[in-house]
């Protein structure tokens, strides 16, 4: 028997430590379910596919500062380099680098005609020529890849074609397959010829984070600046940086090699905010359900230490060690269920508050009742011991004067 | 009951037989199963310096349906002597039954029961729980023996009626006097039907009044068949037993007998 009912009755008749206790709990439910969403919701970002070969590629930035260089020239003159190099399987020129947090966006029109014109979503728009797709290991699913003639080198060149992400396509034409599908860019016509799996954009809290764009345009001729994607084995990246430097700079030694980093490394960078993020609420949250812990345990020696001949006389009366620890444990789940339930409906006013002010998505049921069983865990742990020691008072404490 | 104590008390009757007139057939009263059997129990309190022996070759019979009086001095063994036979501490040596049946070495467990289902316990604090009103309090032994709701509603009831207080069981200990509480904690003790009271001074936080009243509550209990046994510093209370008993450094120093049914005075 649990003997919910004078346990209930007696915590109503001194209500004061257990209402401060019920306070806790109430805010704990209430921000270790909002924080806990949170995580969750960080953890998830930083969880996704990318879609890309993260480990296998080396990225870099070339500054070249000779005005007399032909630029286009020396683009077309390293990419082959770079994909002469040892171990390496392939090597392009990208305008953005992707998961960086930094890159080209645009969007498309399906007619010339302004007023009748429905526009694609917003999208990140990648410029390269037909080594990009293998480099950066994404997965064609459907069309073609663009042969090497049919590269540009300027924006404003005819013969626009263009690779999609699968998100976008299916955002865009619904069922319908993209591939041949005209679209209008300012001036120009781009033609669909190829899906792609997966292609993320560089900007990893962006809506259309998935919907990307790569057009067949190699534009590094038209930057003194580039920047360069290099695939090989995870194995052979750590040799890579210098043979790169080594070779680029025999081919021309007046410019700056920088920022060398693996995709990996270029994506934990990104995301350094969210885990950092993600590590100090779970923190917060582990330190509140730590001071819960010791409100609980406070008050349950309080209660032993004030309750000794109580617990002697019940004990006297008949009460076995377990029905003395159960007294307990009844009595702290019954502060922290009804805590628990007055909290998650805390959570949820608050979850909506923040959905308001900073446009995040409601807090799911889940969270709070997970919240509640976390809770409930902790009660247990915090209550077990000094009930268990409650448990050891002699029956022979109801016969003492104390 | 050993067959010795058995011998000794029947070869008693047949001299009482004897001697006085047939009113006095209470040797056959006292022919009951025995509710309490000592025998040479002694408990010792070690500590890294000091033994103390709080009892030592303490023997005692009480037999069912008595009313014993425990007296003595402070410290001469009677609150010891009190928790080993209300199973509330262990002992160090000897042998005790209760009821008839041995309680030695009983678990921890077991020890509960007994004192749930056996034993009445009257203490000279109440020893109520404040938070919980009369009919709480005195459902607490009945809830751990996992007696069913309407069962222990009768049985609080009629305990609180006994005791007539059947009209305040939602008032809480604090809001009744001193001979008040003690008589629901009589209550509660009642209302397990046990086989026996153990009352340590039930009337020592009580005026002469209050202490009256709760002295005759008592009695009452006896006559309707419930052995007590009661440990009080007062010997005007202990002469209303049946049977007094004195400890003395941890020994029973003196064992008399009130022939009260025979002089017709309880």
């Amino acid at each position: 028997m649990l003997h919910i009912k004078p346990i209930l009755s007696s915590l109503m008749r001194s209500k004061s430590a257990p209402i401060l206790l019920l306070l806790q709990i109430i805010l704990s439910v209430a921000i270790v379910a909002n924080a806990s969403f949170i995580i969750n919701e960080r953890l998830s970002l930083m969880q996704r596919e990318s879609g890309y070969a993260e480990d296998q590629i080396l990225t870099f930035s070339v500054y070249n500062f000779d005005p007399a260089i032909d630029n286009i020239k020396q683009n077309e003159v390293d990419q082959l380099i770079l994909r002469a190099l040892p171990n390496v399987i392939d090597a392009s020129y990208s305008n953005m680098l992707p998961l960086s947090g930094s890159g080209w966006m645009d969007r498309w029109v399906d007619s010339p005609n302004e007023d009748t014109a429905k526009s694609t979503p917003g999208f990140a728009f990648y410029l390269g020529n037909e080594h990009l797709l293998n480099v950066m290991g994404a997965k064609l699913i459907a069309g073609r890849n663009f042969s090497a003639d049919e590269i540009n080198t300027n924006l404003g060149d005819s013969g626009m074609l263009a690779l999609v992400s699968q998100p976008l396509a299916k955002a865009f034409w619904g069922d319908e397959s993209p591939l041949g599908k005209t679209m209008y860019q300012g001036d120009q016509t781009v033609t669909v010829v190829g899906v792609v799996d997966k292609l993320q954009g560089a900007w990893i809290d962006h809506e259309n984070f998935e919907y990307s764009v790569i057009q067949n345009i190699d534009f590094g001729g038209s930057s003194s600046n580039k920047t360069y994607m290099v695939r090989a084995l995870p194995e052979h990246i750590p040799a890579l940086e210098e043979a790169i430097r080594k070779a680029l700079n025999a081919e021309n030694p007046n410019r700056v090699l920088d920022n060398f980093q693996t995709l990996t490394e270029l994506k934990s960078l990104t995301y350094s905010n969210h885990r950092l993020m993600a590590t100090v609420l779970s923190i917060m949250v582990v330190l509140l359900l730590l001071i819960t812990a010791l409100g609980l345990t406070g008050m349950v020696m309080f209660n032993i230490q004030r309750r000794t001949k109580q617990i002697g006389t019940r004990r006297a009366l008949g009460a076995n060690k377990r029905d003395i620890i159960q007294y307990f444990m009844v009595e702290n789940y019954l502060i922290c269920i009804v805590g628990g339930v007055i909290g998650g409906m805390l959570a949820l006013v608050l979850g909506q508050q923040l959905m308001s002010l900073y446009s995040l998505p409601m807090v799911p049921m889940i969270y709070p009742i997970i919240s509640v069983i976390g809770l409930l865990i902790v009660t247990t742990l915090a209550v077990i011991v000094p009930a268990a020691k409650a448990a050891n008072i002699s029956p022979a404490m109801a016969t003492r004067s104390v | 009951m050993s067959t010795e104590f058995e011998l000794t008390v029947f070869t008693s009757t047949v001299l009482l037989l004897s001697a006085i007139n047939t009113e006095v057939l209470q040797p056959i009263k006292l022919r009951k199963a025995s509710m309490l059997s000592m025998k040479n129990i002694s408990k010792v309190f070690k500590t890294d310096l000091v033994e103390t022996h709080a009892l030592r070759d303490f023997n005692l019979e009480v037999q069912e349906g008595e009313f014993v009086a425990v007296t003595g001095p402070s410290g001469s063994g009677k609150t010891t002597f009190l928790n080993i036979a209300g199973l509330l501490e262990g002992f160090t040596s000897g042998e005790f039954s209760l009821d008839g049946v041995n309680v030695s070495n009983l678990s921890d467990n077991n020890s509960a029961k007994v004192r749930n289902e056996k034993i009445g316990f009257i203490f000279q604090g109440f020893n109520l729980i404040p938070d919980l009103n009369l009919a709480e309090n005195v459902e607490v032994p009945l809830r751990y023996r996992g007696m069913k709701a309407s069962e222990r509603k009768r049985r609080v009831e009629s305990a609180l009626e006994q005791v007539g207080l059947g009209a305040r069981m939602k008032h809480l200990p604090t809001q009744l006097s001193g001979g008040q509480q003690q008589r629901v904690a009589i209550a509660r003790a009642l209302a397990g039907e046990p086989r026996f009271l153990l009352a340590d001074e039930p009337t020592g936080n009580l005026d002469s009044l209050m202490a009256r009243q709760v002295m005759e509550l008592l009695e009452n209990i006896n006559q309707q068949g419930t052995t007590i046994i009661m440990v009080t510093h007062d010997p005007e209370l202990a002469r209303r037993a049946q049977r007094n008993i004195q400890i003395v450094d941890g020994q029973v120093c003196d064992f008399s007998m009130y022939q009260q049914a025979a002089t017709g005075t309880r």
